[in-house]
């Protein structure tokens, strides 16, 4: 048995962290201050040039990235909340989704993050990690620079999204120039996945990006999420900070293998059987 | 030798005694439009061969040419060399091919011995006649490919990138390196780690496999897809298949999550990684 096995600790930790204790408070906003503006690098059509690979995590890795304020714990970063509005830094659920929401943090109920399955983890889970940006003619392709297999191809061609139909775990993403703001607008979900710790939207959410360069080595981003059915009202997060540029990757030799080698998740169903004494649910019912 | 994986059904046995008699042409399926379509470029000079390909054939149940099986069409092969059409086993690794296929005769994933019956990485080239779309992505460093099937990818680095050691990696998929040769692409993948299968037939490798993958333009809308394989613990010789791709146009990539398919069919895929089952001890 050679390195088959590498990716699947981190996934533990969806399940483990419920020890930390949740505050659900805080203000939003923060993020220090503010990067310096500066020159922009320039493709020969003028656009920000946005290839490289970007970080916006204040350090260290989490594989469940928490969005409201939060104190540290195993296996988690503690930090305030990423959420720039509203501004108390809390998701404006409606109550049954609230209550939704908590009943996924209870650690028995782990077995139900599709990131347990080393299933797709969804566009909207993604900011946590590294971004690698690519540039193929009127293609912008957007890596996760993990070994999850988080690839988003967005073609700049395309101006409608898909037919209703089409309802997809990464979504489908549409984008345009505002000035020198690439904004990514993806809609079509499939109702799967988590946003990180619990927390969710819905297959009918709208989700809009927007990525502005401020200077060579820095892009601010943020994420404004629109669905009715789960929340009150839109709400916008940013990164933990501004997106720093880091090390190119040239060479990507590492396959994500989540599955092959997932022996995590038998645990998580034990767990689940034993405590509610019947089988797991076909996945399919967990759809909301 | 080699129907011994179809014994018992007699229609079978007629349904190959006749491809037998048509083995004959497979020689002359040369790529004749390949030298003569000349492929636009990329703004770094390489051949652009970007865009959605899908292989719409049957070459994901039985490279070689077959009768019908439960579920599965008969057809044709798609080794081109050797002439004769069937991969050049070692007589024990025949037997291995037979074994492999009885034991995919299950509905139960866990105990299906394909590995894709789990939805394990497929391997290649297996990955792209699966059936399910590709697209290539070309950057001057590298070429990805990026699959429908369960959002695998692939990246193969271009130029004299240099290879890992296969005790220091050792992939489903393998480890990619691109280069151009006139309109082809041109990937060698090596550090496989044995576990995967060429199609639903039970035909394998063991992890010596080399493969040489040559993608091939042939027109605005067609790839011709070749690949060679190299495997001195199973083959005698080695082989090569080839294939066309068609371009999907009407739309792009889409998701096939396979293990949220197995999730929805009530079939959690907690078995144990028991991945040394149903290989052959000369293959270990």
């Amino acid at each position: 048995m050679r390195r088959l096995l590498f990716p699947i600790t981190a996934l533990v930790v969806v399940g483990v962290v419920t020890s930390t204790s949740i505050s659900g408070q805080g203000r939003g906003g923060g993020g220090g201050a503010p990067a310096p503006a500066g020159p922009v690098p320039r493709t020969a059509d003028g656009k920000p040039d946005l290839r490289g690979v970007w970080s916006g995590a204040s350090g260290g890795f989490t594989h469940t990235a928490l969005i409201e304020a939060h104190e540290g714990g195993f296996g988690i970063l503690g930090g305030p909340s990423i959420i720039i509005d509203p501004p108390d830094g809390v998701i404006p659920y409606r109550p049954a989704a609230l209550a939704e929401r908590n009943r996924r943090r209870d650690d028995l109920n782990a077995y139900e993050d599709r990131a347990s399955h080393c299933e797709s983890y969804g566009m909207a889970r993604l900011h946590q990690f590294n971004l690698d940006v690519q540039y193929a003619g009127p293609l912008i392709i957007m890596e996760s620079a993990t070994p999850t297999r988080q690839a988003r191809i967005i073609d700049m061609r395309r101006t409608e999204h898909l037919p209703d139909s089409f309802r997809l775990w990464m979504g489908d993403s549409i984008a345009k120039w505002e000035g020198d703001t690439l904004v990514i607008e993806t809609t079509n979900f499939n109702g799967k996945t988590w946003m990180g710790f619990g927390d969710y939207h819905g297959p009918n959410a709208v989700i809009v990006e927007r990525f502005t360069m401020v200077n060579s080595n820095t892009i601010n981003w943020t994420m404004t999420i629109t669905d009715p059915e789960i929340f009150t009202r839109p709400w916008t997060i940013r990164s933990v900070a501004p997106l720093a540029r880091r090390p190119a990757i040239t060479v990507r030799d590492e396959e994500d293998d989540c599955n092959e080698g997932n022996v995590q998740l038998r645990h998580l169903k034990n767990l689940y059987e034993t405590e509610y004494g019947t089988p797991v649910p076909r996945s399919n019912d967990l759809q909301r | 030798m080699r129907h011994r994986f179809v014994i018992g059904l007699v229609a079978v046995v007629a349904a190959a005694a006749f491809t037998y008699s048509l083995s004959a042409p497979i020689t002359a399926q040369a790529p004749a439009g390949a030298q003569s379509y000349v492929p636009p470029r990329t703004a770094d000079g390489q051949p652009d061969l970007q865009g959605v390909w899908r292989a719409w054939n049957l070459a994901k149940f039985d490279l070689e040419d077959h009768g019908a099986k439960p579920g599965v069409p008969a057809g044709r092969g798609f080794v081109v060399d050797p002439p004769d059409g069937k991969i050049p086993y070692k007589p024990w690794a025949i037997e291995q091919r037979r074994k492999n296929y009885e034991g995919t005769k299950t509905f139960d994933p866990a105990k299906n011995a394909d590995p894709l019956a789990k939805c394990f990485l497929p391997g290649v080239p297996r990955l792209t006649y699966l059936g399910w779309p590709l697209q290539i992505v070309q950057t001057p460093a590298q070429v990805a490919i990026y699959y429908e099937f369960s959002h695998r990818r692939r990246f193969a680095a271009v130029g004299n990138v240099p290879v890992p050691s296969s005790e220091d990696m050792s992939n489903w998929l393998g480890v990619s390196r691109a280069r151009f040769e006139g309109n082809s692409l041109v990937i060698t993948v090596t550090n496989f780690n044995g576990y995967t299968w060429f199609d639903m037939a039970g035909n394998f490798h063991s992890d010596a496999l080399r493969v040489v993958e040559r993608y091939t333009p042939t027109g605005p809308d067609t790839l011709q897809y070749e690949a060679t394989m190299e495997d001195a613990n199973v083959f005698t010789r080695p082989w090569t298949i080839r294939m066309s791709l068609q371009r999907q146009t009407d739309i792009g990539l889409l998701e096939y999550e396979c293990t949220d398919m197995l999730d929805q069919m009530g079939v959690p895929h907690t078995w144990p990684r028991d991945f040394e089952t149903h290989r052959g001890p000369e293959a270990r």
